[in-house]
Formats: structure tokens, sequence, C-alpha cells
């Protein structure tokens, strides 16, 4: 007891005596710049004997909450994006302003900020481009280079208040791979730093040239998607500047804070962006400017065609009315209300599972057919996917809009590093996909229910990443460092929900949407890392889980159980033939062989069916390479099934998971009849028409 | 035949009353196609036979269990499956050929045609047959590839409309149009087809020829009844997956196979038919009249007087290759 006082006394007289010190040292800069005349800058100051930074009070950040359902700011706002743009379809380029204040919350001084120049991304030798080259990307192969593709982002220039014109401090920088060629992120050093708690503005003129649409941004037609457009600061995270070079696999990270943002443009366009639309103003060159305001949000998204047709409607949700958006295309207009009642039912389950959503506004856009600006997240604003032929049973609308949606949760709100944790949002989305879909759609059917056919989330998740790369790459590492997109996308997206759907079997399935659930609450509106996720789950399930962590998590073990061996005979067999035959009385002994083909180890049930109608379920803990149980029983084996509940969804193999003592030809026949009547079919066509 | 008669009503009695041509060529048809799946039910079976998983599939079609047992590589490559399918298929293809001029010597025919006289024409037409398949296969080949060629273009084009439903409607449309034409040229071929065994053409650029000019000159006639039998085509395949759906429940499997071998049958017809509307057609414009000669009468010319030599010679319009006449018991193929 007495030990613990003195320490209590220490650190109590050691916090005060920094605190003092602290003060006096604030202070003395305060009266420093004051008593400085030459320095003009009311945002920086060092001071000059001790190059202590000065702290701003003329700058703030926004506290509003026009955009949300709160009453007070829910984020730790560290940016505030002002924009002014202007959009020319027919050069499909937006010339603009953007003042950004930065607030200085790393407790230190900052004498550099790197920017994110995305734009630059869609150019012959950037990083992108070239790993897209190699590795495969989401939409384009980049066979040859055409003009088209070609996107950029120009700073025309660059004044930090107080410091002036610093365009020409401007340097590319490559963190991540060091290409020279590559102009996806700049690095501005300042003179004069900024002091910890202080501000920086700065005042940009730049230009973007949008590319035809690739990776979710661009134009195609008359359509354009207006995303990572526009000079965005990069995010103090883990004691230093996290700002990567955008990449074929990665996606986004950045800081929460307030966007005012005016979008000019042609008058017969319609508009759709983050935030909540403030005015509306006509101009006198036959163009129109929409003003946007948005809190609490990390990027800024929007679109523009001449053709979208507009639904809108309302959602009451637990923090207050959600004012939704529909944006069709024409030959959509029938689907409207499909994508409304699945924004809603999502919605729904999201707010009763995870947490409400505090946005006044939710867009989602029904993108240009054909682009490649389907299937995206961005701040209260998604974008789905659909086609013209989209018959009822095929959900692909509602498993993108849901999908999306749920990034306002995973992304939007618990805002994880996407370059670096990429399954954080794209993977803990996908199982929560999962959860939601199986409620709305069906657990058999959430993904398709048509001609007698079934598909549903669990198998599509599962297969993604067994039928990918599975062993190459585990699910903690940088997006960009994966062996390739699709190891990128079976890991990332379907491993990442088929580990947590097995977890669900191991903790419980009410403990792990507790888990969700409590993640959610206390890391929104913030960056959490992998530890901070996982610790939470085994902090609610108060078990430790580092065994499958380190296995599924952190490492590329494979899973593969199979049942080797489902065997009974007669115990006396040697005695007379003839009493093969099965009688009341005859005893058999009977095996079951388990095998673990894979690394990884994981303890299983398995259950055994015997012809009396007995079932028996055995544990093995996956220890040893195989392991074999024997019965003595009035009764023969016909079944032997390793996890008989089907919690496991990382096995690679689920064919082998089971074992009949009698082979069924059933599923076969059904199959080769279907393959019969194919072939037959082709047959008669190929008659038909060649003779 | 009467020439007022219907072509589509006469194709279909000729078919009608030789339905064991349609008989054999499901069996045959049947046959192949069962040849050419045991590679598949192989495969399958060794992934599906001993697992408990493989009740998705029997109690449902579980696209997840499907999608998972190609991948395995106990199921083997796909190519193993699809090669004898695609062989089996061919095979199909070649018979229909070869007993293809038995079946348009019967549908001529007024009467049940004797199994020889069946082989006969089958054999007599074969190498004939060869030739009329090389020629059709290059022609309609060549035409079905410029028309998707130009199909596609304009659906590439129309896809850069903003209009989104312009490129399928281009594609549906172009599909309709490459349908009738490549339609007009297997009527042509099918016309040819029976004009080489019924009129026992040897030189089969001529049957060719003929048949292109009966295609022209009848197209709109000849093209109702294959359109027409085409939607029947149409309406027996969709009906029979409809019902296929509707009445068959998942895990029996003698219903599915008795269920799709029904449709597989009444989807032969259509065929047929199209081919009794060509026999029929020839029977009314295309057969050839034959100058037969009649009894000549003689005189005996004496030098100092040359009288007159008659002739008579009379038309009789008859096949070249006369239909047979039958036998004194009916037997048949």
């Amino acid at each position: 007891m007495q030990i613990r006082w003195k320490i209590v006394a220490i650190v109590v007289v050691a916090a005060v005596g920094l605190a003092t010190f602290v003060s006096r040292k604030t202070a003395a800069a305060g009266v420093a710049q004051a008593a400085t005349p030459e320095v003009k800058s009311p945002l920086l100051a060092d001071d000059a004997r001790s190059g202590v930074p000065a702290i701003s009070e003329e700058l703030s950040i926004p506290a509003t909450t026009s955009a949300i359902n709160s009453s007070t700011p829910m984020s730790q706002r560290v940016v505030h994006y002002e924009i002014d743009a202007k959009y020319d379809p027919g050069t499909h380029t937006v010339d603009a302003t953007e003042t950004l204040t930065y607030h200085n919350l790393t407790g230190q001084a900052l004498d550099h900020f790197p920017l994110h120049l995305y734009q630059n991304a869609f150019q012959p030798k950037s990083t992108f481009v070239r790993e897209s080259k190699l590795e495969g990307s989401r939409d384009t192969t980049y066979d040859k280079w055409e003009e088209k593709e070609y996107g950029s982002e120009n700073i025309k220039s660059l004044e930090v208040v107080g410091q002036g014109d610093l365009t020409g401090q401007l340097q590319f920088i490559a963190p991540d791979d060091g290409n020279k060629d590559d102009k996806t992120v700049a690095d501005l050093r300042i003179p004069k730093p900024v002091a910890p708690g202080g501000f920086v503005q700065f005042k940009i003129a730049f230009q973007t040239k949008f590319p035809e649409t690739q990776a979710r941004s661009g134009w195609k037609r008359d359509f354009v998607l207006g995303g990572q457009w526009f000079p965005k600061i990069g995010v103090w995270w883990n004691g230093a500047w996290n700002c990567h070079q955008y990449h074929a696999t990665t996606e986004f990270f950045a800081d929460f804070g307030v966007y005012d943002v005016k979008l000019s443009m042609p008058q017969n366009e319609v508009v759709g962006a983050s935030g909540v639309l403030v005015e509306e103003k006509s101009n006198p060159d036959n163009t129109k400017t929409y003003s946007y305001h948005g809190d609490d949000i990390h990027d800024f998204a929007w679109t523009a065609s001449p053709r979208y047709k507009v639904r809108e409607s309302e959602y009451q949700s637990q923090m207050g009315p959600i004012k939704l958006r529909f944006l069709m295309q024409p030959a959509h207009w029938s689907q409207a209300e499909r994508h409304d009642r699945i924004t809603r039912n999502s919605i729904d389950r999201f707010e009763k599972w995870y947490g409400p959503y505090p946005y006044k506004t939710l867009t989602v856009v029904d993108p240009e057919p054909g682009s490649a600006a389907g299937g995206m997240e961005y701040p209260t604003f998604i974008t789905g996917e659909s086609s013209w032929f989209m018959p009822e049973g095929l959900y692909g609308v509602e498993n993108v809009v849901e999908h999306e949606f749920g990034h306002q949760y995973w992304y939007g709100m618990v805002a994880t590093n996407e370059f670096e944790d990429a399954w954080m949002d794209e993977g803990i989305n996908s199982y929560t996909e999962v959860k939601v879909l199986d409620s709305i759609l069906g657990s058999n059917t959430s993904i398709m229910n048509l001609v007698g056919a079934n598909l549903n989330e669990h198998d599509e998740q599962r297969l993604m990443y067994v039928l990918g790369a599975s062993d190459r790459d585990p699910m903690a590492q940088k997006a960009y460092d994966y062996y390739s997109f699709g190891s990128y996308g079976g890991v990332t997206y379907g491993k990442t929900a088929s580990v947590l759907l097995t977890l669900e079997g191991i903790i419980g399935e009410d403990t792990m949407a507790k888990a969700m659930r409590t993640y959610f609450m206390k890391y929104r509106f913030t960056h959490p890392t992998k530890e901070d996720f996982l610790k939470t789950i085994e902090e609610v399930s108060g078990k430790d889980l580092r065994w499958y962590f380190n296995q599924a998590v952190y490492g590329s073990k494979v899973m593969d159980y199979e049942v080797l061996q489902v065997e009974s005979f007669p115990v006396n067999w040697y005695e007379d033939k003839k009493k093969d035959a099965k009688t009341s009385d005859t005893v058999y002994q009977t095996y079951v062989a388990l095998h673990r083909k894979d690394d990884f180890i994981m303890p299983v049930e398995v259950e055994i069916k015997f012809d009396n109608g007995e079932k028996i379920r055995e544990h093995w803990d996956g220890q040893s390479r195989w392991t074999r149980f024997s019965y003595q029983k009035k009764a023969k084996v016909v079944s032997a099934e390793i996890d008989p509940d089907h919690t496991v969804q990382i096995d690679r193999n689920n064919f082998n998971n089971s074992r009949t003592a009698e082979p069924n030809a059933k599923a076969a026949h059904k199959l080769s009849n279907y393959w019969l009547f194919v072939t037959q079919v082709f047959s008669q066509a190929l008659g038909w028409w060649a003779v | 035949m009467s020439e007022k008669k219907g072509l589509l009503s006469a194709g279909l009695s000729i078919v009608l009353r030789n339905k064991r041509y349609i008989a054999w060529f499901f069996v045959l048809n049947l046959l192949l196609g069962l040849f050419g799946t045991f590679a598949f039910v192989n495969q399958a079976g060794a992934v599906l036979d001993r697992s408990l998983l493989s009740d998705r599939l029997v109690h449902g079609f579980s696209l997840g269990a499907l999608i998972e047992m190609f991948a395995r590589p106990e199921f083997g490559p796909t190519i193993a499956s699809r090669g004898p399918a695609m062989f089996f298929g061919l095979l199909f293809l070649g018979a229909t050929a070869l007993f293809l001029p038995g079946v348009f010597q019967g549908y001529a025919s007024t009467y049940r045609l004797p199994r020889e006289d069946f082989f006969r024409a089958c054999g007599r037409n074969l190498w004939r047959y060869i030739r009329l398949l090389i020629v059709a296969g290059i022609v309609m080949g060549f035409t079905a590839g410029v028309l998707f060629g130009i199909q596609g273009a304009l659906a590439t084009k129309a896809g850069e409309s903003t209009n989104e439903l312009l490129a399928p409607e281009v594609q549906l449309g172009g599909l309709g149009v490459i349908f009738l034409i490549m339609t007009a040229f297997r009527i042509w071929f099918d016309l040819a087809e029976a004009d080489v065994v019924l009129n026992d053409q040897r030189a089969v650029r001529k049957s060719i020829g003929a048949g292109l000019k009966h295609t022209l000159q009848s197209l709109f006639r000849l093209m109702a009844s294959y359109v027409v039998a085409t939607l029947v085509a149409a309406m027996i395949l969709l009906g029979g997956l409809w019902a296929w759906m509707k009445f068959v429940a998942p895990e029996n499997l003698a219903g599915a196979f008795l269920m799709a071998q029904l449709t597989l049958l009444l989807l032969l017809i259509p065929r047929f038919w199209q081919r009794g509307v060509a026999v029929a057609y020839w029977k009314q414009k295309m057969v050839v009249p034959v100058l037969t000669a009649g009894p000549m009468t003689t005189t005996t010319i004496m030098p100092s007087r040359i009288e007159s030599i008659s002739v008579p010679v009379s038309a009789v319009a008859e096949s070249a290759h006369p239909i047979p006449d039958p036998p004194s018991e009916p037997q048949g193929f």
C-alpha cells in the first residue's frame, strides 16, 4: 500500500511540474509572438530564442453541426476544407481554389506537410499503373496507354498563410517504392513550424483533370464521379505522417473535419455530393453553383450527369431524420425502389446491431453503365451498380448498395487506415455484409434465388478466399504489399469475412455481435489499429484468442481438415463368413480417422452417425496430424462429419469434411442429368443449323 | 400433293406420317449424349459421392457447392468433360448428315419406306451430302461471321450512346436479323439437300442452284413456315424448362430425367417439321419433269417412198429418281 501511494505522489508531482513548465513556455511564446512585430502570421511563430512555436488563437475548425443529427461535433476535427470548384464537362477538368485549415493535434511542432494528389496516379509511369500492369487491378488492364486514361492533379499555386507562396517548395516524394515518376504525394516543407495545438492554413489553386473512369473516379460519356479530386493532407498517425502513394490495390486515409464545398457546373447537370446541400444558385454564365457542407467526415465526393432521375425519401434514424437521395440511371428507374428498400433495411440493421448513423443525408448513386465508378464509398455518399437487366431474385443491386452503405461504418466513422489495414474496412465490412444480407434476404439466398438455384454470402466470401491465392498473404499486411490483386481481394474481403464468421463459432454469435458493437461505439470517429479491434474482441469475449489471431490474422496458414476413414466390420469377422450379414446381435468394430492436411491448427467437433440412429460427438484439438476414434457397437457407422454445425468458414475444402461409409451417387447423377441435357441441346442446335 | 395445301400443314403431316425418324434420332441423340456424359459422372462422383455436402446439390441447387466442386483438383480439368460432350455432339451432327438422305427419301415417299431403301438413299447420297455440307458450311459460316462482326461493331458503337438500352436493343435486333438471314440460308440448303436426294442429283451444284432459285422465289412463304417452326421450338424449350422447375422436385432424379428427355424429344420435332416443309415444297415446285419415251411407231422405209416417222412423246411429271414403288410387304426403317 505504501509503495503504491508513493508512486501516486510521484506521478502527481511530476504532472503538476510538467503542466507548470508547459504553461510557462506557452505564455512566453505568446508574449514573444505579440512582442515581435515582424512575425506577420498570426498562425505561426517561433520564439526567437527558444525555438518553441506559438499557438494561434485566430483560426479554428468550425464546430458546426448542421450536417449531423447531433448538437455537438462527434469527431476530433483536424481539418477544414473550403473548396470553390468549377467543373468543365467538355474537358473533364476542375479548376478550383482550396483553403485548408489544419489543426496540429500531434503534440509536436510540424515543419512539413504531405499532400495526396491522387489523380496523378493515372499516368503511365505512376506506381498505380505500374502495379496494375504487373498485378492486375479493379477495372483497367492497361494493355496500351490511351490518352483518355490520363488524369492529373496540378497545384498551380500554394500559399501558407503568414509564410507566403511556397509553391516552389513542393516536392514529389515516393515513400513506399521510391518511384521518382510517381506524383501522387507531394511534400511541403515550411520555414516556420506549426506549434502543437496550433493551426496552419494553406491556400491552394489547383486543376484536376479526370480520366475516363478508373478506380471509381472520373468521367464516362456525360457522367462524372468526382472522387479523390482535390489536394488532401496526410494523417499524423502513430507518431508520424502517414501519407502513402496511390497504389493499384489501395484506398484512402484521412482526418475528420469540416467540408464546405462549392461546385459550379452547367445548369443542365443533376448533382449529388457528400454532406448537406445548403445553397443552389444560378449564375449569369448559364452555370449553377451548389454549396455543400459536411460535418465529421474525412472526404468529399460528388457526381454530375444531365440524365440522372432523382428519387428522394426520408428515413427516421435513431438520431434523427436522414434524407435519402437516389440518383438513378433512366434505364434503371424501375429499380429505384429496390435501391431505397435495401438502403433502409441496411440502416435499420446497422443501427440495431452496431450503432447509430448520425448524418443527415445519404446519397446513393447509380453510376453510368460500363463505367468503373460502381461500388464505391465516400462519406454520406455511395455508388451502387446495376444494369438494365436485373431480375428480382438476382440481388446484385442489394449486395453492392448494402456493402457500400456498410462502409459508412467501417471506413466512414471507424476510419481505419485503408493503405495499411485494408482488411479492417473491406473485410470487416464484408463480414457485416454477410450478417446483414442474411438477415434481409435469407441465409441461403442472399446473393441469388433464381430458377431453382441459390447462392449465399457465406459461400461467396469463403470461395473468394479459398479459390484465390489463399496462402500467399496474411490479413495483417499493407494493402500494396499483396502478391497480386487477386490475393489482395481474396484475403482482404473473403478471408477476413470468413475468419470473423469462424470466430463467431469460437466465441459465440451473441458475443461477437456485442464485440462488434463495442468496437464501433468505442472507435467511431477515430483511426483504430488492428490491435484495437482484436483486443476489443478478446476483452468482450473474455478469451485469449491469440492462438487464432496469430494464425488467421497475422499468419497465412491454411486450414484443411478431412475425414480420412469411416469403416465398420464385425468384431468376430473371422468366425463365419455367413455371419457378415447384419443381425441385431452383430457387434461391429468402427474406426473413424481424421486428418489435418494443412498447417492451420484449430480444435474441431466431429459427429459420427450410426445406422441405428445414434450420433456421437467427439472433440479433436487438431494438434497432431491425425487422430482415430474407435467404437464397438451393435451398429455400423454411416458417416462422420467434421464441424457438423458448419461454423468453420476457413476450411479450404468443405467436401472432405465429411465422409459416408457407402457412396451415394445421387448428387453426381443429378448434375450429370443437367450435363446430359446441355449436351443434347448442344448437339441438336448444331444439327439445326449445320445440316 | 395439292399446291393449295399450306406448307406448314403439309410439312407437319409428312412428319407425323414418319414419326419413327424422330424417335430414332431421339434415341441416337440420347445415346451419344450419354456417352458424352460418362466422363462428367466420374468427375463429379470423385468429389460428391462420399461427402455429406453433396446434399446441398440434391435438395436444391447450391451454386456455392457447385463452384467448389468444379474447383476441386479431384474433379480434374473441365475439358475432360467438355471434350467428350463436344465430340459426341459433333458425332450426332455427322450421324444426322449421314441419315438425312434416308429421311428425305422417306418423307417424299407415299408409303412406309423399306429399310434397305432408306439406307440405300443414305449411302447413295453420302458423298453428295459431304460436298453439300462443305459448301453450306463455308457459305453459312462466312455469312454468320460477317453478320456477327457487323452486329458487334454496331453494338459497340451503340454502347457509346448515352441511351443505355440502345446497345442491348441493337444486339437483340441484330440477333433477330441474323436469325432471319441464316434461316433463309438454312431454307436454301434444306431445299438443296432435298433436291439432291429426291432428284438423284449427282451434280450438287445444280441442287444448290435450284435451292437458291426457289428460296428467292418463295422466300416469304418458306420463311414464314420456318420461323413458325422455330418459335414452336423456343416454346417447347422454355415450356419444358418451366415445367421441369415447376413440377419436378429438386431431389426427384427420375422425374428430372424424364422431363428433360421429353423436352428434348419434342424439341426434335420442329427441325424435322422444317425438313418436312422443304420436302412438301419440293414436291410442289421443284420436281423436275422427265421426258419419258412412249411406244414408238415404226414404218418400213421404202427407198422409193419416204413416209413420215412420228415419235409420240409424252411428258410425265415425276422425279428423276422416282419415288420407289411400294414393296410387296411393307417394312420400314
